[in-house]
């Protein structure tokens, strides 16, 4: 909202030092966004708090540099009550909704219709508003004087039945600035026998405005169901002046004021002849209400002791009433206007904010410190990451929705059937559908880096993935982790990758088992005590792997420590025969299966169709001699020929 | 002669002499004047056979102890007078390529942020994304219609009910709902809203959120554990204000700002002329939602505060377009 100075200061006393002014507006919850100059005036550009209905004027400012600078409050001179009735006989009003909680009609005749003086331009230039002319540009200068919109018809164009109604689902009308809308049956509309003429509190239609023909003139102001206004507002993309007041909560009893300021003001110009009726249709009367202020409650949940005295002092300021008191509590009685205070914990921070948030203390928590709650699964994951990275792998993050081109990718990679979740108002095709797998993203990460200039990329995931199960929507974490390479062994060293991760997070007993995917090549199931834990695969020589983090959350053991074996082993290789199509992971199995004290199996070399094994012969007890070592040879011999495997050499 | 005394008196000589040694030969010479075959050293170790059981033990172990502290110094001083023969050595060849791995930015400010907070006793919990109108916005003191709403356009997964959390107050809800206080929680993850993608806009965020919930809790403690948490995070000379301001969720509520560090609080671009940029909203937990989860405002209060996070790893790590953080554009050294 945009305070010029010069304006301000028809209301209130304004320090000389204009920081001081903004520091003390920001500081109660006003920010000042920028200064700017406008005619040789200051404005001051404040950033104003959403539930602060009263404060989207200069008076409402002026109320609040009162308040806060302990200075009087000079109200604007308002016209002599008119009097009220219910109809006017010029115009019949009928209203068939609640959303308006009131409504104010007056008619002004012989108006003088000109060019506005230049204080009222000059007002409305620094605001921001394009001058029109006396008439239009009063009812917006008290609109920004007051925060209440109002608005002029011609008398002579409007018809003699008015209706404030819900419009009908496809009715249209045109704007002031010559936009049709379509509306629908939740617009609020001021309409007459034919058209459409408003949007209630939004914005006005072009035939029934003021025009330059215009003689008499129908002066109506109004208070709506805010929440009604900024469906309005929203839909329409409707931001106007009035629509950005009315949607917030305006007091009703600001109508009658904003209208006698008007009338004042024309009065005072001579432009036109007011009417003695005015019709105010208010069927639920807005009064003030009171709220209990307990001094013990305030301390404790501030932190800070005010003085019951103090206390006091700032809320007469903010022209809050006392009505009763003792040495424990307050009952206060809140000014209609302040709309925005509703509980005991509203008042407080009134008092603190006018008080100023700085003297509230900094106290580091002197309470007792909670019990430490979080979950393992947090803990897992940071402990994931950490040791993803320790392997050379750099962690990526992206948006969790598969690219259109890649939806064919995605697919929940761990057998149960499943559906995408979809976001059903995406901003793109490409935030549309949820990942149900890490893969695509990784995949689209990798190939930009190796068209880069890659000669190797190692990448992971740890996020989330998301699918429909029935009526569910299910959300599992996991880890993805990418590896490509120009070399051509790269299932060899991203299996090592993997065993070594297995490794780094006490996983032991991991095994790999065949399977057939719909989306990768030479794809595997990892499986932990018959859990799957992981799938695996490979695309265009990219080889991925996706953990499942809850299924693997129990099986993390604490890492263990062991100690060099006293006794020292005998180390031979050995060089096996091995026919196509034979799974190396079993034949290490079943070395190792002979005897206890085989140790280590481990693959050393392939050459062609031979398979040289490095294999330990260790006994943690004493030291094994030729003899026995011997023993357990010639049965590893034995086992291995039977599977059809000979030694070599 | 074999008194202990003599033989540390000899060992201290020895020593003197070697370590005024002048040169190679020199340091020779005193090698075989106490440790050669005819040395002052030597001569005393045969002569250790002809002592008694416990005199023998305790000489000999001295003249070892002498020996091996000879030996010692000997071999140390004798490298001051090595004569350094250069063959061609080239220290500017590069090392051999070693890939290291990589925290994405955003995972670093995260753990950065955990650890301090674990110091004041909070616990890091997570909440799903995909959520409920309820715990979205309802139990936040967010009714249908309430203004703030307009102001975060959701992802809507089932309209009107089911979206993605356009914030991670929805854990609040959640923790409020389930666990027992006292409890103090901070919270970091995705969030999304409508948003139509550029440069400093993107459907996907991550907010840091934390809450506490205790008896005795007050706005000088909320005050207290931000004053903290910032000059921990941001550095000791960072200038804070704490002001008022106006948050659904809460009541007093408080917002945070920084002095901006661009320009020394004097206004620029980044901080849009202001020079302070906010940085968190904050304040103390409505006493709406404690009454909607069965707690007396009265007898137990909370705070909760919340940031967004990319903005603080892009000023951190220099990034200026908030798409690069998740679109893989970020190359890290050793990358390829």
């Amino acid at each position: 909202m945009r305070i010029p100075v010069n304006w301000l200061k028809e209301y209130v006393k304004v320090p000389d030092n204009l920081s001081e002014l903004t520091g003390k507006l920001t500081m109660a919850g006003h920010m000042l966004d920028k200064l700017d100059k406008v005619n040789n005036d200051v404005i001051v550009d404040l950033e104003l708090r959403g539930n602060r209905a009263d404060c989207y004027s200069i008076l409402g400012i002026a109320r609040e540099v009162s308040a806060l600078f302990n200075t009087p409050l000079n109200y604007p001179k308002i016209y002599q009550k008119s009097h009220k009735v219910l109809q006017l006989n010029e115009v019949g009003l009928k209203v068939t909704s609640d959303y308006l909680q009131r409504v104010i009609m007056i008619i002004i005749r012989d108006i003088k219709l000109t060019q506005s003086p230049n204080w009222l331009k000059e007002r409305l230039e620094e605001y921001g508003i394009p001058a029109i002319n006396n008439i239009v540009d009063l009812s917006n200068y008290v609109m920004l004087e007051t925060g209440q919109p109002m608005h002029t018809f011609d008398l002579d164009r409007v018809g003699k039945n008015l209706t404030i109604r819900l419009a009908t689902k496809g009715e249209q009308m045109t704007t002031f600035l010559g936009e049709t809308i379509s509306l629908t049956n939740d617009d609020l509309v001021w309409a007459n026998e034919k058209d459409i003429l408003s949007i209630a509190g939004v914005i006005g239609g072009k035939l029934h405005s003021i025009s330059n023909e215009t003689k008499n003139v129908l002066l109506e102001s109004a208070s709506y169901n805010q929440a009604n206004i900024r469906r309005s507002v929203h839909r329409h993309k409707l931001l106007t002046d009035a629509g950005i007041r009315h949607e917030k909560e305006l007091d009703p009893n600001l109508v009658e004021f904003g209208i006698y300021r008007f009338l004042e003001l024309i009065k005072e110009n001579k432009w036109g002849k007011i009417e003695n009726k005015i019709l105010d249709y208010y069927p639920s009367l807005t009064r003030p209400w009171n709220l209990n202020l307990n001094f013990g409650y305030l301390n404790t949940l501030s932190g800070r002791v005010i003085e019951p005295k103090k206390v006091i002092e700032i809320l007469k300021r903010l022209s809050f009433k006392i009505i009763k008191e003792n040495s424990k509590d307050l009952e206060v009685e809140c000014p209609t206007y302040r709309t925005d205070v509703k509980s005991e914990e509203d008042l407080i921070e009134e008092v603190l904010r006018i008080d100023g948030y700085d003297k509230i203390p900094e106290k580091i928590l002197s309470v007792e410190i909670p019990k430490n709650i979080t979950p393992n699964f947090i803990n897992q994951e940071q402990n994931i990451k950490n040791n993803l990275v320790s392997l050379g792998f750099d962690e990526i993050i992206s948006l969790p929705f598969v690219r259109q081109e890649n939806l064919r990718l995605n697919k929940y990679l761990f057998e149960k059937i499943t559906l995408p979740v979809r976001v059903v108002n995406p901003p793109s095709p490409d935030i549309e559908e949820m990942r149900m797998t890490l893969f695509p993203n990784l995949s689209d990460f990798t190939r930009k880096i190796i068209n880069e200039r890659g000669d190797e990329v190692r990448l992971f995931e740890v996020g989330k993935i998301y699918f429909k199960n029935k009526k569910n929507y299910i959300e599992e974490r996991k880890a993805g982790i990418c590896y490509w390479s120009k070399n051509k062994e790269s299932y060899f060293k991203f299996k090592g990758f993997l065993e070594a991760f297995f490794t780094k997070i006490s996983i032991v007993g991991a095994i790999f088992i065949e399977m057939d995917s719909p989306i990768f090549l030479n794809s595997y199931k990892i499986s932990l005590y018959g859990k799957i834990v992981g799938i695996g695969g490979e695309i265009d020589n990219i080889y991925y792997a996706e953990i499942d983090l809850d299924k693997i959350l129990k099986d993390i053991s604490a890492p263990q420590v062991t100690l060099w074996p006293k006794y020292p082993p005998q180390i031979e290789d050995i060089t096996l025969v091995v026919p196509e199509r034979t799974k190396i992971g079993e034949v290490i199995q079943s070395i190792k299966s002979v005897d206890n004290n085989v140790s280590e199996v481990e693959l050393i070399d392939i050459y062609k169709d031979s398979h040289t094994f490095k294999i330990w012969y260790q006994d943690p007890k004493k030291t094994l001699d030729n003899e026995e070592v011997e023993k357990i040879r010639v049965k590893i011999v034995k086992i291995l020929s039977n599977k059809g495997l000979k030694i070599k050499g | 002669m074999l008194s202990p005394n003599d033989i540390q008196n000899l060992k201290n000589e020895a020593l003197a002499q070697i370590m005024e040694a002048k040169s190679a030969e020199e340091l020779e010479g005193l090698r075989i004047a106490y440790l050669g075959r005819q040395g002052k050293l030597t001569k005393l170790i045969k002569e250790i056979k002809r002592l008694s059981g416990s005199e023998k033990e305790e000489v000999g172990r001295l003249i070892n102890e002498s020996k091996n502290a000879l030996l010692e110094t000997t071999a140390s001083k004798k490298n001051q007078f090595k004569v350094v023969r250069r063959e061609w050595f080239d220290p500017t060849l590069p090392g051999a390529k070693v890939k290291i791995g990589h925290h994405h930015p955003t995972t670093l400010v995260i753990n950065e942020m955990y650890e301090i907070f674990k110091h004041l006793g909070f616990s890091i919990l997570e909440g799903p994304e995909i959520e409920n109108d309820e715990y979205n916005f309802g139990k936040l003191n967010l009714p249908k219609d309430h203004p703030a709403r307009s102001l975060q356009d959701a992802l809507y997964i089932e309209e009107p009910d089911i979206v993605l959390r356009t914030h991670t107050s929805s854990v609040e809800a959640r923790a409020l709902s389930t666990l027992i206080p006292p409890f103090r929680i901070v919270v970091a993850g995705k969030c999304y809203r409508y948003e139509n993608v550029n440069a400093s806009n993107n459907a996907m965020f991550y907010q840091f959120q934390g809450f506490a919930l205790q008896a005795g809790l007050s706005m000088a403690d909320l005050k207290g554990t931000l004053y903290y948490f910032v000059k921990s995070f941001f550095g000791e000379k960072r200038e804070i204000r704490f002001r008022c301001k106006y948050y659904p969720e809460v009541e007093p509520g408080a917002g945070l700002d920084l002095d901006c560090p661009f320009c020394n609080k004097k206004g620029c671009a980044v901080c849009k002329g202001r020079g302070w940029l906010e940085m968190l909203g904050s304040g103390m937990i409505h006493p709406n939602i404690l009454k909607d989860f069965g707690y007396d405002p009265k007898k137990i209060s909370g705070y909760a505060f919340g940031m967004g996070l990319d903005r603080i790893v892009m000023d951190k790590f220099k990034i200026a377009d908030i798409r690069s953080l998740y679109n893989g554009d970020i190359k890290y050294e050793n990358t390829g």
